[in-house]
């Protein structure tokens, strides 16, 4: 056992941990721009993790999903929001509904809920229980940021980390899928961003604000 | 042998505390671009301190010259309870952590007391923020320790920060670091620094400190403040000692002690930098959102305690 | 081949559309691709007929149930792309600024949604659902009013995160065939998973699981009631042309992509839990839809409404399932989506000729739009299940699935929600339509092609109502072979 095995393990041990902290602390992040940097971080222990993977499998598929990860998800995608920010010229509060300490409180909350839930299939299916329950809390935890956030931006946001779940999951449970139905997906998530981000132009455009609680034209 | 180096470790933390405060002010002088005075400046202060004639308000009762003698006395007391060089303390007994949170509250209640007697409006007012802080800062503070012991199937700091010693150091366990998190947020709120309070403000909108010891003067000031500095370098001994007690002596030789010790420095250091570094970053919080604040050491501890129960 | 230039044609139509910065010169490229690519749909339907199935590659893939619902896009494309002529010509320059963009975004619609009906594969489905999302999010805020915007961002964060879960779905799906042994590189290609099906029930939990996200997840884009809060503002904010796609193409895709997994879980682990599920889905988007329809205002939230209690019409007879239930939805689909695209027409024309869908600011549309309120009279007689059209005879199937089946709550729920709709549009309608010959601001001139679609949907739904054509039954049955 070399040392970057023994590097490799502990990255895939502690990962969930350190994901649950960019959890918390997105949690009580109160500007736009924080929430990006925990985004590209956590997708970086995510892109760790999967090299970790990919290491011990010794996938050449699970190297270029790594890559893809980097390239997509900590460098573009941050990027592109960090543009659409500064491009905004707007305010850069999150608009949360519930306080830090709610907020905080909330996402403990799920993170447990994250635990008991998938407890029975971890056990029956022999999978690392740590990371499953990471991923099944950060897809609460991006729905949680979308319902509690107010700024169309967070909205983003909340479906990145939820996305960022649904790929731990396919993870954890598969070491992720055949890789060119990965590849559509990364792609996909790309355009929506982008897509989005143009919504976002168009919503200050003709609202002339971010709040998207406030859209509220159309009821019934 | 032991009982040597435990005293000499209590001793020490009471001694080093006003070095402590003067390493944080003097390098934050520094990030401001300041010369800052002296480190040795807080003793000085406290020399200068002790020299002058203490002055009572016409109002107060004996309280108020009782107050501050009680709360040194209790403080040092805690400080018995820590350990530093090694993983034992003077009084380490089973359950000392609940005692050394109660002792440090009840210091802090003789000192709301001895403001409130103190007849300005000021040390009502500091009372009052204070109380509201310590309140909610004394859960969390407890919950986090409790995790901690749990994680380490003792009831005793010395037995914690002795499981922390032996066990494998990369060995990442979420409790340590949710315990960890709430109790920085709680150490902040606990020692009066920037967010929860500047202890360099003497504005009355934002002083909570401050305010309680404004009518001080003397000896008696002297002692407040040096209580408060050992308060700062006892929690920062306790942070040191629970979550990062790495090259803590184990047995009882001279070159493990000097190595300790030199440990020791450095982790002060880095933990005096990492304050300064802070406080010169962010603003202070306004009053009302230092509940929310300390709401989040409560989700931590909380999770912490939960995480006990899932991840071992 | 035929299945490739079925993707080829709407996408370079995508590219080519954008070139032409003339808006007629833009119509007739759009017309001209629209034909070629109708007829390529034609002769793919005629070749999986005689073939059965048709793969190119690993990931391209048509058979019987394809060919059935690829005849749902090539009628509803050929009929839109004619009415959009009539459209662009109706609606002042100012509202309409750029034809080459819609129609390019139009064509890139139709690519994503052909290739969500030739994915041989399921993560492949998933991504060109996506793909649906994002090409049509664009045209739902085309006009770029604060409502579509509005409407166009609804519809991209909704349907992403409804379709997000049905991802979930999909892995779960993909973890349960690696468990039971099937080869990862192949474990969500449809037809390995098939082959594979009656071995997943080991993983019992685990399918369930993926079902159920899966439900939720293409549910959102069918429009089922709790996830529907997308659907009217999308359907009311997109050009009409638009809206009658999303609701006569789009919907029905998202519910090809359910009932893909639907066989494979009943395959897996029998049919009652999927069924149930699509029943309480179905149950409960016929009755909520039924009742908000009774208190709509706008003219085409009021259609959006109706689509989605046919997609709940439509659940209920797969759910309940049997030849005939399935039969039924299936000729549902087709039936529905002509009978909403006349229905859709027709709003807009209303649209264009009183410059409002406001219900209450329409009267007297019989005397000053005699054509139109036919050709809404005729939809909404289709569309509430008289005969002798289409829809009655589908719905009369699954209602007969249902008491021979002897589902009497899901029948008695059906015919309740049936007459609640009809009283809703009556309700509805016949304040628009009676009433003095009203102020009509903008006198509009029906064209030719408006008359040809209308008449072409009302032939359509009369020729169902009497008799299914038997090269469509055939059809029908090869789709039913899929399913079962």
């Amino acid at each position: 056992m070399g040392l970057i095995e023994l590097a490799a393990a502990k990255a895939l041990a502690s990962s969930a941990v350190f994901l649950f902290i960019t959890l918390l602390m997105m949690a009580s992040a109160k500007r736009i721009s924080t929430c990006i940097v925990l985004f590209s971080v956590q997708s970086a222990i995510m892109a760790a993790e999967i090299l970790a993977v990919a290491y011990a499998g010794k996938s050449v598929e699970s190297y270029a999903v790594a890559a893809l990860v980097i390239v997509v998800k900590v460098v573009a995608i941050p990027y592109l929001l960090f543009r659409i920010v500064r491009n905004l010229k707007a305010s850069q509060d999150v608009a949360s509904s519930t306080t830090g300490a709610q907020s905080v409180f909330i996402m403990a909350a799920l993170i447990l809920l994250s635990f008991f839930a998938v407890a029975p299939y971890a056990k029956t299916l022999r999978l690392d229980e740590d990371l499953l329950a990471a991923a099944i809390a950060l897809l609460l935890a991006g729905a949680f940021l979308m319902v509690s956030r107010k700024k169309a931006l967070m909205q983003v946001m909340g479906l990145l980390v939820l996305e960022n779940g649904i790929l731990l999951a396919a993870l954890t449970t598969t070491f992720g899928m055949p890789l060119v139905i990965e590849i559509g997906i990364f792609f996909d998530l790309l355009m929506g961003v982008f897509l989005m981000g143009l919504f976002v132009f168009r919503i200050r455009d003709t609202f002339e604000h971010l709040d998207v609680s406030k859209l509220r034209r159309l009821r019934g | 042998m032991n009982l040597a180096i435990d005293v000499i470790q209590a001793l020490m933390l009471i001694a080093i505390a006003p070095l402590v405060r003067g390493v944080i002010a003097r390098i934050k002088a520094r990030i401001q671009n300041r010369r800052g005075a002296s480190v040795l400046r807080p003793y000085a202060d406290l020399l200068k301190l002790f020299r002058k004639q203490d002055l009572v308000p016409d109002t107060a009762s004996g309280l108020f010259r009782l107050a501050p003698v009680i709360l040194f006395a209790v403080t040092a007391t805690a400080a018995v309870f820590v350990p530093v060089l090694h993983a034992s303390a003077l009084f380490g007994v089973g359950g000392d952590f609940i005692l050394l949170v109660y002792l440090l509250a009840f210091g802090r209640f003789f000192l709301m007391l001895g403001a409130m007697d103190g007849g300005s409006s000021f040390g009502g007012m500091g009372a009052s923020r204070e109380a509201l802080v310590s309140a909610l800062a004394e859960a969390p503070l407890l919950l986090a320790l409790t995790s901690v012991a749990i994680l380490t199937h003792t009831i005793s700091l010395s037995g914690i920060v002795l499981a922390t010693v032996q066990q494998y150091p990369l060995h990442l366990s979420a409790v340590y670091v949710f315990a960890l998190g709430a109790m920085v947020l709680v150490a902040i709120a606990e020692t009066g620094r920037i967010p929860v309070d500047n202890p360099a403000t003497h504005l009355e909108l934002t002083m909570l400190h401050e305010a309680m010891v404004l009518e001080y003067s003397g000896p008696s000031l002297a002692l407040i403040e040096w209580a408060s500095a050992v308060k700062l370098t006892l929690i920062l001994a306790l942070l040191v000692g629970v979550f990062a007690p790495w090259g803590m002596a184990t047995g009882a030789s001279i070159v493990g002690l000097v190595l300790a010790s030199g440990a020791f420095a450095l982790k002060f250091a880095v933990s005096a930098i990492a304050i300064a570094v802070i406080e010169s970053s962010i603003a202070k919080l306004r009053m009302y959102l230092v509940p929310d604040f300390l709401g989040m050491a409560s989700a931590l501890a909380i999770l912490a305690v939960a995480f006990t129960a899932l991840m071992r | 081949m035929t299945l490739v230039l079925l993707l080829l044609i709407p996408f370079l139509a995508a590219l080519t559309v954008l070139t032409c910065k003339q808006s007629r010169r833009a119509v007739r490229v759009a017309m001209s691709a629209g034909a070629l690519e109708v007829a390529a749909i034609a002769n793919a339907v005629w070749r999986v007929r005689s073939a059965g199935v048709l793969q190119v590659g690993r990931y391209l893939r048509a058979d019987g149930l394809t060919a059935f619902f690829l005849l749902n896009v090539g009628v509803i494309l050929a009929l839109v792309l004619v009415y959009s002529i009539g459209y662009l010509r109706h609606i002042p320059a100012g509202r309409f600024s750029s034809p080459r963009w819609f129609y390019s975004l139009t064509f890139l619609f139709v690519f994503t949604i052909m290739a969500v009906y030739l994915s041989a594969n399921l993560g492949m489905l998933w991504i060109c659902v996506e793909s649906t999302t994002l090409a049509s999010a664009l045209l739902v805020g085309f006009y770029n009013t604060k409502g579509a915007v509005e409407a166009g961002w609804k519809y991209l964060v909704v349907c992403t995160v409804g379709i997000a879960f049905a991802l979930f779905g999909t892995i779960a799906l993909y973890l349960a065939a690696v468990k039971s042994g099937v080869n990862p590189e192949s474990a969500l290609d449809w037809a390995a998973l098939m082959n594979a099906a009656p071995n997943l029930g080991a993983t019992r939990d685990l399918i369930k699981l993926s079902f159920v996200f899966v439900a939720v997840g293409y549910g959102t884009k069918i429009g089922f009631v709790p996830m529907h809060s997308w659907l009217p503002d999308a359907h009311a904010e997109a050009p009409t042309p638009i809206s009658a796609m999303l609701s006569a193409v789009l919907l029905n895709c998202a519910m090809y992509a359910l009932l893909r997994f639907d066989t494979i879980t009943s395959h897996a682990i029998g049919s009652g839990f999927s069924h149930t599920l699509l029943l309480i889905f179905g149950g409960l988007s016929v009755t909520v839809a039924a009742l908000l329809m009774v208190v709509q205002r706008d003219l085409k939230r009021l259609l959006a409404y109706s689509s989605i209690e046919h997609m709940g019409i439509i659940a209920i007879g797969v759910g309940l399932g049997g030849p005939l239930g399935l039969f039924g939805a299936l000729l549902h689909t087709f039936n529905h989506s002509v009978a909403k695209a006349l229905m859709f027409f027709t709003a807009g024309n209303v649209r264009e000729s009183f410059g409002t869908l406001r219900m209450k600011r329409i009267h007297g549309m019989a005397r000053s739009l005699p054509w139109t309120s036919a050709g809404l009279v005729v939809g909404s007689l289709a569309i509430v299940g008289m005969p002798p059209f289409g829809l009655f005879i589908s719905e009369f199937m699954i209602l007969t699935a249902a008491f021979s089946g002897s589902r009497y709550l899901i029948a008695i729920l059906l015919m309740v929600s049936l007459s609640v709709v009809f009283g809703a549009l009556l309700h509805h309608f016949q304040r628009m339509l009676a009433g003095k010959r009203a102020d009509v601001p903008s006198k509009l001139k029906l064209v030719p092609t408006d008359f040809a679609v209308m008449s072409v949907c009302t032939a359509l739904l009369v020729m169902f109502g009497v008799r299914i054509p038997d090269a469509f039954a055939y059809l029908l049955q090869r789709a039913l072979v899929v399913l079962q």
